[in-house]
């Protein structure tokens, strides 16, 4: 893709019209050392892309060093080993599984599309369409589980606070945040809550760079199994706090369940503490929350409609108001106890300074004040402006990947969100982001289809597309759903496949036949046929004949059929006198009595034929048999294709029937014919590229002479 | 057994791998518990092949079956033919490579499934260039190998020997090319190449094919190539190919130059459901479906079959009937196997590194009442009881006669 590649590499280049913002510090080059193990001096050395994403370096030592050491090694050096987190097979099956709902979306557009041309009042958009995002959507985020389904334990254990399901990955709550924003479209009224709904699931991989309210559970996990009495612990009071505020309420109930007060043998003794520690868990496990649809098991009460959800939070609100304010707090005795429920109280009404010593970084503070501070936050742009209060509240040292896309998204900046998804998951993740970017928004749309010419005259969409089909190209597994992407593309899809197809190996029948079958696909007949001739002429080459000749056949290459059958009579005129035969029988009746398709090799199937005829003869001696193989004998000196260096062996073969025992077989003008022909012959011999067949000397003059005597005989006949 | 009959007449389980899978065959069981399979993997990252023994676990209680790799052996270069001889107690395997080598190899699957190569032939001029096909004799002591280079080759491995010796039966020096062997009885085989044509052999009659059946028979365009070829032991005179353009066809030696053509390229003549028309890359005698016209089981019927296609098709086709398509994947299904013991389940490779398992559950049958899928075959172990119990019983007589002699 030389073309395309220049021009993107050129813009990016300039700065200005950048489409991924280059941060100075990854120009820094990187030094890495490879061991090549040559020990004299390297004179020469080659770089060139090998398979995939690796490097061949190829090393060559200087000519005059000592003679026992090797001329020069070959490394291969594989190149990022992607991001670690998801492997090479993953990828792999991640790239195939995509295939099917790519292409089944591509088909509904272009047929959404044609019926919007069609109807011109009808919006493309209709309710169909967003049915068909989402389920575009749900099929992507399928693939990107992992394919272990969570073993989920069969007795609860009530000191395991945190459920261990499946293991998140940053691709998959890429996705999950797009799906959210993108595709979801009726649901924005709940993205606060969707929004917890993620945190809960991916918190935990902000932990490798981040200190993480799910870092300090699982910390605190691992020190409850050895914890006597927990509510003396102060870790206890704090974690409850954290995982309060970010709205995981079913791990703070059941960790409020374990307070020591709850056990039979204290509960007499610590009754009014106990009352203050269950009335705090109902209050949780009665939190309203605005959602849809709430999952069996999970606390809180879920509200559909917007007055209902005010009225219940403000009642809510007014029960955790008088609870702040009751007189039992008085009569608890345990000061842990008391002082970890009211800062959980704190947390309930939304106290801001509470909120943010609760939480850990950005994400979880926005969430919690999402949570308990501005529930009715509603459109992008007011959410976008609490984040970049929140991210003033706790600004991050170094960012995370994902962190970074949810700024993009909030901003509604397309531009942030490619750039953002470009960088940290790779080229597979745009191509198949833009069309969640692309379904719902006109303007992200028109950035992203619009023409640029400093691209060539492209699109974005064409571009990552492009960029994502050459990353598919360069294995040799993934090679094959490349076309599906190439052919999306209106621009330089056609021709870049055209290219790919030419370059794929021709070795390998499977392979072969895979490319051909491409071909067929999107009717490029003329690839087709170029890639049978090299294929052709690569089995020709390697000695295989009839599989040259299919293949050239099948290309109806008579021009490269002709020359090879100069070749192949060669070793005809040796082999087919003796009687191995059986060889050619194979190849004459592949080639078939269709002469356009055989094109010079046409005179092999005659060849076969008089010899064939003339066996007959000297088997049986039958006038009858004799007249045929003097027909064959006719029509092979008649036809143009039968090559000159023939003529005599055919004629020298023929000897016994030009001088036939019982009358002349051949009239004048067949024997005038022949002669002309041993003329044209003679002719030939002068030139100097003239091939002398294998016959004894005598031969030319034997026949002549037949020829003579036959002639005369047919005159006297007639 | 009074089970419901499910809705799907089906069950499939793609399981992905992370490597190619270029062949993959069901190996006789040794227990009614255990089953295995043969796979040919291909390791793009390393550019390495190997043929991994690999246990299938059904496991019902899991959404989809387990496979555990048992053992594992690597061939020089990847596998161009994967073969399995079922009618012995070790499964033996031959496995032909693109380099032109061929392997025997020997899975002990009562000791943990372990694989071994006995014997290999790779020496210069064996094959020159890929063996494109190789088919083992049921009994397992002789193979016969084909090459695009024209050289059919018999190699025989009798004795422990680790060099196998083998015999050229014959070369067509490159002239003809081969693309695909299947053993019709002891001393016969069939062959296939380029433009769909077949060449039968016998080897009482050395010298070259004693019969061929002419090919181009489709005259031009439609031309293509054989890529697969079976012949059911109770029909010998019948050989039944598979290849370019979505055709499957067979030859019947009596009727000598007329193809009966199953699927795909026709002759012109009677409309011909056209199933695929891509590469059909393997075709197999499908001893499950039973042919529905039970009154016409003459000997000019072809039996069911299935194939499978490079445009992801697996199918059932019965000669004047509608094909049965079984699968139909986005990728190529580049083999499948058929368990011999328990026809019901099929195994197939996909291109897109994964490996399908297909239980087809028999509903109806024609006499209208419900199959369930054979549960029992015949374990090996309960032979061997049965020899033990008549040795026991010859003992005991013994001793009887040798009482009443004393007597």
């Amino acid at each position: 893709m030389p073309g395309v590649s220049s021009a993107s590499g050129g813009s990016s280049a300039s700065g200005g019209g950048a489409l991924v913002p280059i941060s100075p510090e990854s120009q820094g080059a990187a030094v890495y050392p490879l061991n090549h193990g040559l020990k004299s001096p390297i004179s020469r050395l080659s770089i060139s892309w090998s398979r995939g994403n690796s490097l061949r370096v190829s090393f060559f030592a200087a000519p005059s060093s000592v003679e026992d050491d090797a001329g020069g090694t070959v490394v291969e050096v594989k190149l990022g080993g992607g991001d670690g987190e998801i492997s090479d097979a993953h990828w792999r099956r991640i790239a195939y599984g995509s295939v099917s709902p790519f292409a089944l979306l591509q088909s509904r557009k272009n047929a959404i599309s044609s019926l919007s041309k069609m109807s011109t009042n009808s919006s493309p958009y209709d309710a169909d369409w967003w049915d068909y995002i989402m389920e575009y959507s749900k099929d992507i985020n399928a693939l990107l589980s992992s394919q272990k389904p969570a073993s989920v334990p069969v007795i609860d254990d009530p000191k395991s606070v945190i459920v261990k399901g499946e293991e998140p990955t940053n691709l998959k709550a890429a996705w999950e945040l797009l799906e959210m924003f993108y595709a979801e479209k009726p649901s924005h009224l709940c993205l606060p809550e969707r929004l917890v709904d993620w945190l809960a699931d991916f918190d935990s991989l902000f932990s490798g760079t981040h200190p993480t309210v799910h870092s300090k559970l699982v910390d605190f996990q691992k020190e409850l199994v050895n914890l006597q009495v927990v509510e003396d612990n102060p870790k206890y009071w704090e974690v409850m706090s954290s995982a309060l505020a970010v709205g995981w309420l079913d791990i703070v109930v059941k960790m409020l369940r374990l307070h020591g007060s709850y056990q039979l043998d204290q509960l007499s003794n610590r009754e009014t503490e106990n009352g203050l520690v269950e009335a705090v868990a109902v209050l949780i496990s009665k939190m309203p929350r605005m959602r849809l649809d709430q999952e069996a098991g999970k606390l809180g009460e879920c509200f559909k409609a917007k007055p209902d959800f005010v009225k219940a939070r403000e009642k809510w609100r007014a029960q955790i108001n008088k609870l702040d304010s009751s007189a039992f707090w008085f009569q608890c005795a345990h000061l842990q106890t008391r002082e970890g429920l009211r800062s959980m109280l704190q947390i309930m009404l939304g106290n801001a300074n509470s909120l943010c010593s609760a939480t850990c970084h950005w994400i979880e503070l926005y969430i919690s004040h999402l949570l308990y501070i501005r529930p009715f936050t509603v459109g992008l742009e007011s959410m976008y402006s609490l984040a970049q209060k929140i991210i003033q509240l706790k600004p991050m040292a170094s960012a995370h990947r994902l962190m970074g896309l949810i700024i993009g998204i909030l901003g509604e900046n397309t531009e942030v969100v490619l750039a953002e998804c470009l960088k940290g998951f790779g080229p597979w993740m745009v191509v198949h982001a833009i069309e969640l970017l692309t379904a719902g928004s006109d303007h992200a749309e028109m950035l992203l289809l619009e023409e640029r010419p400093n691209l060539g005259g492209i699109n974005i969409e064409e571009l990552h597309r492009l960029v994502y089909a050459q990353v598919l190209s360069s294995h040799p597994l993934t090679w094959q759903i490349a076309p599906i992407y190439l052919i999306s593309c209106m621009k330089h899809g056609m021709v870049l496949l055209q290219i790919l197809l030419s370059k794929q190996p021709v070795q390998h029948n499977q392979l072969l036949l895979k490319s051909i079958e491409i071909c067929r696909l999107y009717e490029l007949h003329s690839i087709t046929a170029n890639i049978m001739k090299i294929a052709g002429v690569h089995h020709w080459k390697h000695g295989r004949k009839g599989s040259g000749v299919f293949w050239l056949q099948q290309a109806r290459d008579e021009y490269r059929l002709n020359r090879i059958a100069q070749q192949l009579f060669d070793s005809v005129g040796k082999t087919i006198s003796d009687e191995s035969f059986k060889q050619w029988e194979g190849l004459i009746q592949l080639l078939g009595s269709d002469s356009k398709t055989a094109g010079g090799l046409e005179f092999l199937h005659k060849y076969r034929d008089f010899k064939k005829s003339l066996q007959h003869v000297f088997d049986g001696k039958t006038t009858d048999a004799a007249r045929q193989a003097v027909e064959s004998l006719i029509s092979l000196m008649k036809n143009p294709s039968t090559p000159q260096r023939f003529y005599l062996p055919l004629l020298y073969d023929s000897l016994k029937l030009l001088n036939w025992k019982d009358r002349p077989l051949l009239n004048v003008s067949q024997t005038n014919l022949l002669l002309t022909k041993l003329q044209d012959l003679s002719l030939a011999r002068l030139r100097p590229d003239f091939i002398e067949s294998e016959l004894p000397p005598q031969a030319l003059n034997s026949v002549r002479l037949a020829l003579a005597t036959n002639l005369g005989r047919a005159i006297l006949e007639e | 057994m009074a089970f419901a009959a499910p809705q799907n007449p089906s069950r499939v389980h793609r399981i992905p791998q992370s490597k190619y899978i270029d062949a993959v065959r069901w190996l006789s069981p040794v227990s009614a518990l255990d089953r295995f399979a043969a796979v040919a993997y291909y390791d793009t990252d390393t550019n390495s092949p190997s043929i991994e023994i690999i246990c299938v676990d059904p496991n019902p209680q899991a959404s989809s079956p387990i496979l555990t790799p048992q053992s594992s052996w690597t061939p020089p270069s990847r596998i161009s033919s994967l073969k399995t001889a079922h009618s012995t107690h070790q499964p033996i395997l031959a496995a032909a490579t693109f380099s032109g080598s061929i392997h025997i190899l020997v899975s002990d699957l009562i000791n943990g499934g372990t694989v071994e190569s006995e014997a290999t032939v790779s020496e210069l001029g064996f094959h020159s260039g890929p063996v494109s096909a190789v088919d083992l004799r049921e009994g397992g002591t002789e193979c016969v190998s084909v090459g695009e280079d024209g050289r059919v080759n018999l190699v025989s491995f009798v004795g422990d020997s680790s060099k196998l010796s083998y015999r050229r039966i014959f070369d067509a020096n490159g002239l003809v090319g081969y693309t695909a062997v299947k053993w019709a009885s002891p001393s016969e085989f069939a062959t296939g190449g380029y433009g769909f044509g077949l060449q039968w052999w016998d080897q009482r009659r050395p010298g070259g094919p004693v019969s061929q059946f002419k090919g181009n028979w489709c005259q031009g365009k439609t031309s293509g190539i054989v890529h697969s070829i079976d012949i059911h032991p109770s029909r010998k005179h019948t050989c039944l190919a598979g290849g370019s353009s979505g055709t499957v066809f067979a030859w019947d030696l009596r009727a000598q130059q007329q193809p009966i053509v199953l699927s795909g390229a026709g002759t012109g003549e009677a409309p011909i459901s056209l199933l695929s028309e891509s590469e059909v890359w393997e075709v197999q005698y499908d001893c499950y479906t039973r042919s529905s016209n039970i009154g016409d089981i003459s000997s000019t019927r072809i039996l069911p079959i299935m194939i499978c296609s490079e445009d992801g098709i697996l199918a059932v086709i019965e000669q004047g009937e509608e094909p049965l398509e079984l699968l139909a994947e986005p990728c190529a299904i580049n083999s499948f196997d058929i368990d011999q013991q328990n026809p019901s389940d099929v195994i197939c490779s996909l291109e897109w590194e994964s490996i399908a398992i297909l239980t087809r559950n028999r509903t109806t049958n024609d006499f209208g009442f419900s199959i369930e899928r054979p549960s029992f075959f015949w374990p090996v172990y309960l032979e061997l009881l049965i020899v033990q119990y008549d040795y026991e019983t010859l003992q005991e007589s013994d001793n009887w006669t040798s009482v009443v002699t004393r007597k």
